[in-house]
C-alpha cells in the first residue's frame, strides 16, 4: 500500500511539473512586475521599496473616474456576454445545430482577434460606417456626423460591442457541452414529472450550471478589466480605462515613470486577485457539489 | 407542433446570427483588403486595389514570418494541451489536498493581466537567453495558453471520469495504455478543442510576442499591428485576412483528424 | 470491421500529430540554429570590430563586409517600407555586402526592448540603429542606451550636412552632441477636400472660423499622438505668437507652470474651438489613423501630418481634390534621427547603412517616393543633384520645399512635451 502510495504521489507529480514550472514562471514575472510598482529598480540602483506610486496613483483626479468606467465596461459587457452564450447556447442545442452551424457561430468569433474585430465594429459603426450609409441610402440621414458613431462614444458603447461578440461566443463554447450534458440527463426526467421545457431550464440547467457559468463569467470580467488595446482604439479621450492609463504612463520615455505604470497595474491585479477569492469560494462549494 | 414551431423559431436565429452578426462584418474585412477608396455613403468600394496583396507577397520576409507564426502556434497548442491534460489527469486520479491550489495556479493567468507578466518577465528571459529565440516566445505563449486549455482538459476530465480507465487498468493495462487506448479517444473533442484555442491564443498575442521576441523573432500580429494604428485598412484587412485563413485551416484540419477518431467515442456511447 | 476503423483512426490522429509535433521541434531547433547563425555572424563581426578605428571609414566598411545590421523604427507606412526594402536593402547589399533588416515597432516598444535589454546586462543586443527623435531621443541618451559620438565617423555628413545648423545641433531643444545622424525633416502640414470646403484658413482665426463654416467635420488626434500633440502646438503657437511659443523648445528642466504661462491663452483657444469640432469636441479620434480613415471616408473634411499625403492620392485612398496648406503663422517642423544602440551588435554595419541613408542618392529617392524633406545642405552637394532637387515636379497635395522651412516653428523641448499633453488633457475635453 505504502509502495503504491509512493508510486501515485511520484507520478503525480511528474504530471504536474511543467504546470508548476511554468506557473513559477508567471509568478516570478507578477511579482516582479508588482515590485516594479514599488520602486524596486536594482538596474537603476533603486532598490528601497515605496509606497509613493501607489499612492500618486490613487490621488490622480482621474482615477475614480477611470476606475468607475473600467468597473462598469467589465460588468455590463460580461453580463451581456453571459446572458446571450447562454441564450446562444440554448439556441444552438435547441436548433439541434449541425457541426457546421456550431462551427460558424462559435468557431469563427474565436478566430478572431480582438484587434480585428475592432477594426470590423468600426466600419460598421462609426460615422461614415456601413449602418450610417445604408440609412443614408435611405435618405434618413445626409451626412456621416448625424450617426451617432461608437467610436469615442463617452459610455463605451463600441468597446462594449467588441467585447461582446467575442466573449458571447466564448462563454456559449464553453458551456455547450455542459449543457448538453445535463439537458440528456435531467432533461428527460424533469420531463416526465411534468415540467415543461422552460421551467426545467430554469429550476434544473440552469442552476447545475452555477459553477460552471460564475468561473466563466470571472474569466470574461477579468479580461475586460485588464485589457488596454480595445478602449485604446474605440474609447473616449475621457475618462480612460484604468488599463489605459497604466499603458500611457508605460509609454513615457522617462525610465523613472515606469514604477508609476507597474503601480497602477498592480491596482488592477489587486482587484482582480479579490475576484479569485470569489473564485476559491466557488471551487470549494463545487468540491461539496461533486461529492453530492 | 408547439415544439417543431419554436425549434424552426430557434433555427431562424442562428440563421439571422450567423449571417449578420458573424459572417457579415467578417466579409468586410476580406472586402477592405482589397479596397483602395470606400468613401462614404457609397455601399460598395469605389476603387478595388492589389495593394494588399502586393505588399503581402512582395514582402521578402512575409512567407518567413507566416511560417514562424504557425510554426509558434503549433509549438504553443501542444505544449499547452499535453501539459493541460497531464494536469487534469493528476487531479482526477490523485487528488491531494494541493488540488486547489494547483487548480488556482491554472486560472491565474486569466486574473492577472497580460501586460504585467510581460513586462515583469522581459528582464529575466534576457537573461536566461530566452529572449529573442523561438522557444522563448513559445513558452511565453504557452503559460498564457495553459490557463484555456486546462479550463477544457479539467472539464472534460471531470465528465470522462475514472471509470474507463480503471476498468481498463482491472483488465491488465498499464497505466499508459489505458490512457492511450481508452481516455485519449473519449477526449478528443476536448482535446481538439483546447489544441484551437490555444493555437489562437498564440497567434493572437501581440504584446508578449513583442516584448519577449521583440523584432528578431516577429509574427503576423507584429506585422498587422502598425497598420491598424496608422489607419492603414486596406493593408490591415490584408493581414487580417491572412490571419483568419491561418486559423481556420487549422480548425479544419482538426475538424478532419477528430471526425476520423471520433468513431471510437461511440462506441462507448451508453 | 469496426475495430480496424478505429485503430487506424486513432493511429492516423497520433500519426499526424506525432508529425505536427516532430515538424515543430525540429523547425524549432532549426529557427533557434538560425538565431544561432545569426549570432555567430553577429558575433564574428562584434570580434571583428574590437579594436576598429571608427574614425576610419574604410576600417569601417571592411568590417561591415558580410554582416547583418538590423534597423528599428515605426512600421506603419508601406511606401516607406517599400522604399527601404526595395531600394536601399539592395544597394547596400550590393555596394557593402550588408545585409539591412528593417524592423517596424512602435518607438514605445523599441524603447522598452532596448531598456529590457539593458537592465539584463546584455552586451550584443539586437537592436543596432533606431529611428529616433524628440523626448524619445532625450530619455534614451541621458539613460546612457545610445553609442556616440559618431556623426563625425561618417563622410555623408561631414561632405553635406551643415553640422552647424540648429536642425542638425539641436532636436527638440535637446543638443544632439553627435548622438544621432540626420534622416529627414519633417514639417507639419494639413489639408482639405477642396471639393468639400469652400475656403482654406491662413491662421487660427480663420480656422475657427473654418470649423464654424463646417461643424463636426474637423477634428484632431488626441495629444499623446505625436501628431495630435504637433498640431495643437501649431495652433497654440500661432495664437500666443512664434517667438513666444519657440521659449519651450529652451526649456530643458521644464516645469508645468512655466509651461502653462507661455501655452495658457492656446490652450483657451482651443477650448473655444472644440464645440464645432467632430462631436462637438466631446471626444477626440484616439490617434492619426483614426483621423485619417475618417478623412479617406469623408467624415471629415482636413486632416494633417508631418508630410504631405500625395502618396495616398496617387493611390487612390483619399480625393484627387485634396490641397495641403501651411499657416502663415507657420506650423511646427522637427528633425528626425537615426541613433545607435549602444549594445548594439553591429556598430560598424551600422555606420555604413547611416552613411548611406544620408548620401545624396538616396535622400533624393526619398524626396521623390516619399516626399521627404532632405537633410542635406543643398549648396554642398553637386550641381546634378541640386538640379534634380530643384526641378523636381509637384503633385496636387504638394507644397514647395521652401514654402514648407521658412514657415517653421521649432518643437517644444522634449521634456515640454509630456507635460504640455498632460494640459490639454486636463483643459480641453469636457468632463462630464
Amino acid at each position: 500500500m505504502r509502495k503504491r502510495f509512493a508510486k501515485n504521489k511520484l507520478n503525480s507529480l511528474l504530471l504536474l511539473a511543467p504546470t508548476l514550472l511554468l506557473s513559477a514562471i508567471f509568478i516570478y514575472g507578477v511579482v516582479n512586475g508588482i515590485l516594479q510598482g514599488f520602486g524596486y529598480m536594482p538596474f537603476l540602483g533603486k532598490t528601497q521599496l515605496t509606497a509613493e506610486y501607489y499612492l500618486k496613483a490613487l490621488s490622480r483626479p482621474d482615477f475614480l473616474r477611470s476606475l468607475g468606467f473600467s468597473l462598469k465596461i467589465a460588468l455590463v459587457s460580461s453580463s451581456l456576454s453571459l446572458i446571450l452564450g447562454v441564450v446562444l447556447s440554448v439556441l444552438l442545442l435547441h436548433a439541434r445545430a449541425g457541426k457546421v452551424s456550431r462551427l460558424i457561430s462559435l468557431g469563427l468569433p474565436l478566430l478572431s482577434a480582438h484587434t480585428i474585430v475592432a477594426l470590423f465594429m468600426v466600419s460598421l459603426f462609426s460615422g461614415a460606417g456601413l449602418i450610417s450609409r445604408v440609412l443614408a441610402q435611405f435618405g434618413l440621414i445626409s451626412e456621416p456626423s448625424q450617426f451617432s458613431s461608437i467610436v469615442g462614444q463617452p459610455g463605451g458603447l463600441g468597446i462594449i460591442l467588441v467585447y461582446l461578440w467575442k466573449e458571447a461566443p466564448f462563454i456559449a463554447f464553453v458551456t455547450l457541452a455542459i449543457m448538453e450534458n445535463i439537458s440528456q440527463k435531467y432533461q428527460e426526467s424533469a420531463a416526465l414529472l411534468g415540467a415543461s421545457p422552460l421551467v426545467s431550464f430554469f429550476t434544473v440547467t440552469l442552476p447545475l450550471m452555477y459553477p460552471t457559468l460564475a468561473k466563466a463569467f470571472i474569466i470574461v470580467f477579468a479580461f475586460a478589466l485588464g485589457s488596454y488595446e480595445i478602449p485604446a482604439l474605440l474609447g473616449p479621450t475621457a475618462p480612460k480605462a484604468l488599463a489605459e492609463l497604466a499603458y500611457m504612463e508605460f509609454q513615457n520615455p522617462d525610465l523613472l515613470n515606469r514604477p508609476y505604470a507597474m503601480a497602477i497595474n498592480g491596482l488592477i491585479a489587486g482587484i482582480t486577485i479579490l475576484l479569485t477569492l470569489l473564485y476559491f469560494k466557488i471551487l470549494s462549494k463545487e468540491d461539496k457539489a461533486a461529492l453530492l | 407542433m408547439r415544439k417543431s414551431s419554436s425549434q424552426f423559431f430557434a433555427r431562424a436565429l442562428i440563421m439571422i446570427n450567423i449571417i449578420f452578426v458573424v459572417v457579415l462584418p467578417l466579409a468586410l474585412i476580406v472586402v477592405w483588403a482589397f479596397s483602395a477608396s470606400w468613401p462614404w455613403p457609397h455601399l460598395l468600394p469605389q476603387q478595388f486595389s492589389s495593394r494588399g496583396l502586393e505588399e503581402l507577397f512582395s514582402n521578402r520576409v512575409f512567407g518567413g514570418v507566416l511560417l514562424q507564426s504557425i510554426l509558434i502556434a503549433l509549438g504553443t497548442s501542444f505544449s499547452a494541451t499535453t501539459i493541460a491534460t497531464m494536469a487534469a489527469h493528476s487531479l482526477l486520479f490523485y487528488p491531494s489536498k494541493l488540488n486547489k491550489l494547483i487548480r488556482f495556479l491554472l486560472i491565474l493567468p486569466f486574473l492577472v493581466a497580460t501586460p504585467i507578466f510581460a513586462m515583469g518577465i522581459q528582464v529575466f528571459f534576457l537573461k536566461i537567453k530566452l529572449a529573442n529565440t523561438v522557444l522563448g516566445v513559445i513558452v511565453a505563449h504557452t503559460i498564457l495558453a495553459l490557463p484555456y486549455a486546462a479550463y477544457l482538459m479539467m472539464d472534460a476530465y471531470s465528465a470522462l471520469g475514472r471509470k474507463f480507465f480503471e476498468q481498463s487498468q482491472t483488465l491488465g493495462a498499464h497505466r499508459l495504455q489505458s490512457f492511450y487506448l481508452v481516455d485519449l479517444p473519449l477526449l478528443l473533442p476536448s482535446i481538439s478543442s483546447a489544441l484551437l484555442m490555444s493555437y489562437i491564443i498564440s497567434f493572437s498575442q501581440y504584446f508578449i510576442t513583442l516584448l519577449i521576441g521583440g523584432g528578431t523573432v516577429q509574427t503576423i500580429s507584429l506585422l498587422m499591428f502598425p497598420y491598424l494604428v496608422s489607419g492603414d485598412r486596406t493593408l490591415a484587412s490584408s493581414y487580417g485576412l491572412v490571419f483568419m485563413l491561418a486559423t481556420i485551416a487549422f480548425m479544419l484540419i482538426l475538424q478532419v483528424i477528430s471526425r476520423k477518431a471520433s468513431k471510437t467515442a461511440a462506441l462507448f456511447d451508453s | 470491421m469496426n475495430k480496424h476503423e478505429h485503430t487506424l483512426g486513432r493511429r492516423h490522429f497520433l500519426g499526424l500529430a506525432s508529425a505536427l509535433a516532430f515538424g515543430s521541434a525540429f523547425s524549432l531547433s532549426a529557427c533557434n540554429a538560425n538565431d544561432e547563425g545569426q549570432n555567430e555572424a553577429g558575433q564574428k563581426g562584434n570580434a571583428a570590430q574590437v579594436g576598429i578605428d571608427y574614425a576610419n571609414f574604410e576600417e569601417v566598411v571592411a568590417a561591415a563586409r558580410g554582416t547583418k545590421v538590423s534597423w528599428y523604427g515605426w512600421g506603419g507606412s508601406e511606401p516607406r517600407n517599400t522604399w527601404i526594402n526595395e531600394t536601399l536593402v539592395p544597394l547596400l547589399k550590393d555596394k557593402y555586402d550588408l545585409t539591412l533588416e528593417l524592423v517596424g515597432m512602435d518607438i514605445n516598444d523599441i524603447l522598452t526592448k532596448l531598456s529590457g535589454e539593458m537592465q539584463a546586462g546584455v552586451t550584443e543586443g539586437s537592436i543596432d540603429f533606431i529611428w529616433i527623435n524628440g523626448e524619445n531621443f532625450f530619455s534614451t541618451k541621458q539613460n546612457g542606451y545610445l553609442w556616440g559620438p559618431f556623426t563625425d565617423y561618417l563622410p555623408n555628413f561631414r561632405d553635406y550636412i551643415d553640422a552647424t545648423s540648429p536642425e542638425v545641433l539641436y532636436d527638440f531643444g535637446s543638443p544632439t552632441e553627435g548622438f544621432e545622424a540626420p534622416y529627414g525633416k519633417a514639417q507639419m502640414q494639413m489639408w482639405v477636400d477642396s471639393a468639400k470646403v469652400s475656403s482654406i484658413p491662413k491662421n487660427p482665426e480663420e480656422f475657427l472660423q473654418f470649423c464654424k463654416d463646417n461643424p463636426g467635420k474637423v477634428s484632431y488626434p488626441q495629444p499623446g499622438d505625436f501628431i495630435g500633440t504637433a498640431f495643437i502646438s501649431t495652433l497654440i503657437a500661432g495664437v500666443v505668437g512664434k517667438e513666444k511659443f519657440e521659449e519651450l523648445s529652451k526649456m530643458n528642466e521644464p516645469t508645468i507652470e512655466a509651461v502653462q504661462e507661455v501655452v495658457q491663452a492656446g490652450l483657451d483657444y482651443l477650448k473655444e474651438l472644440s464645440p464645432y469640432l467632430w462631436k462637438e469636441g466631446k471626444t477626440y479620434p484616439a490617434d492619426s489613423g483614426a483621423l485619417a480613415s475618417m478623412y479617406a471616408d469623408g467624415e471629415v473634411v482636413l486632416n494633417m501630418g508631418y508630410g504631405d499625403p500625395q502618396v495616398q492620392v496617387n493611390e487612390g485612398s483619399i480625393p484627387s481634390t485634396t490641397k495641403s496648406f501651411l499657416f502663415e503663422t507657420g506650423t511646427v517642423g522637427n528633425s528626425n534621427f537615426m541613433a545607435i544602440a549602444q549594445n548594439a551588435k553591429n556598430i560598424a554595419g551600422a555606420l555604413v547603412a547611416i552613411n548611406e541613408i544620408m548620401s545624396p542618392e538616396m535622400q533624393y529617392e526619398q524626396y521623390e517616393k516619399l516626399g521627404n524633406i532632405t537633410v542635406l545642405d543643398l549648396n554642398m552637394v553637386s550641381e546634378e543633384i541640386k538640379e534634380k532637387f530643384e526641378s523636381k515636379e509637384l503633385g496636387s497635395a504638394q507644397l514647395p520645399v521652401d514654402e514648407l522651412l521658412s514657415n517653421r516653428i521649432a518643437e517644444a523641448a522634449g521634456p515640454v512635451i509630456p507635460l504640455l499633453e498632460q494640459l490639454w488633457r486636463d483643459q480641453v475635453p469636457p468632463i462630464k
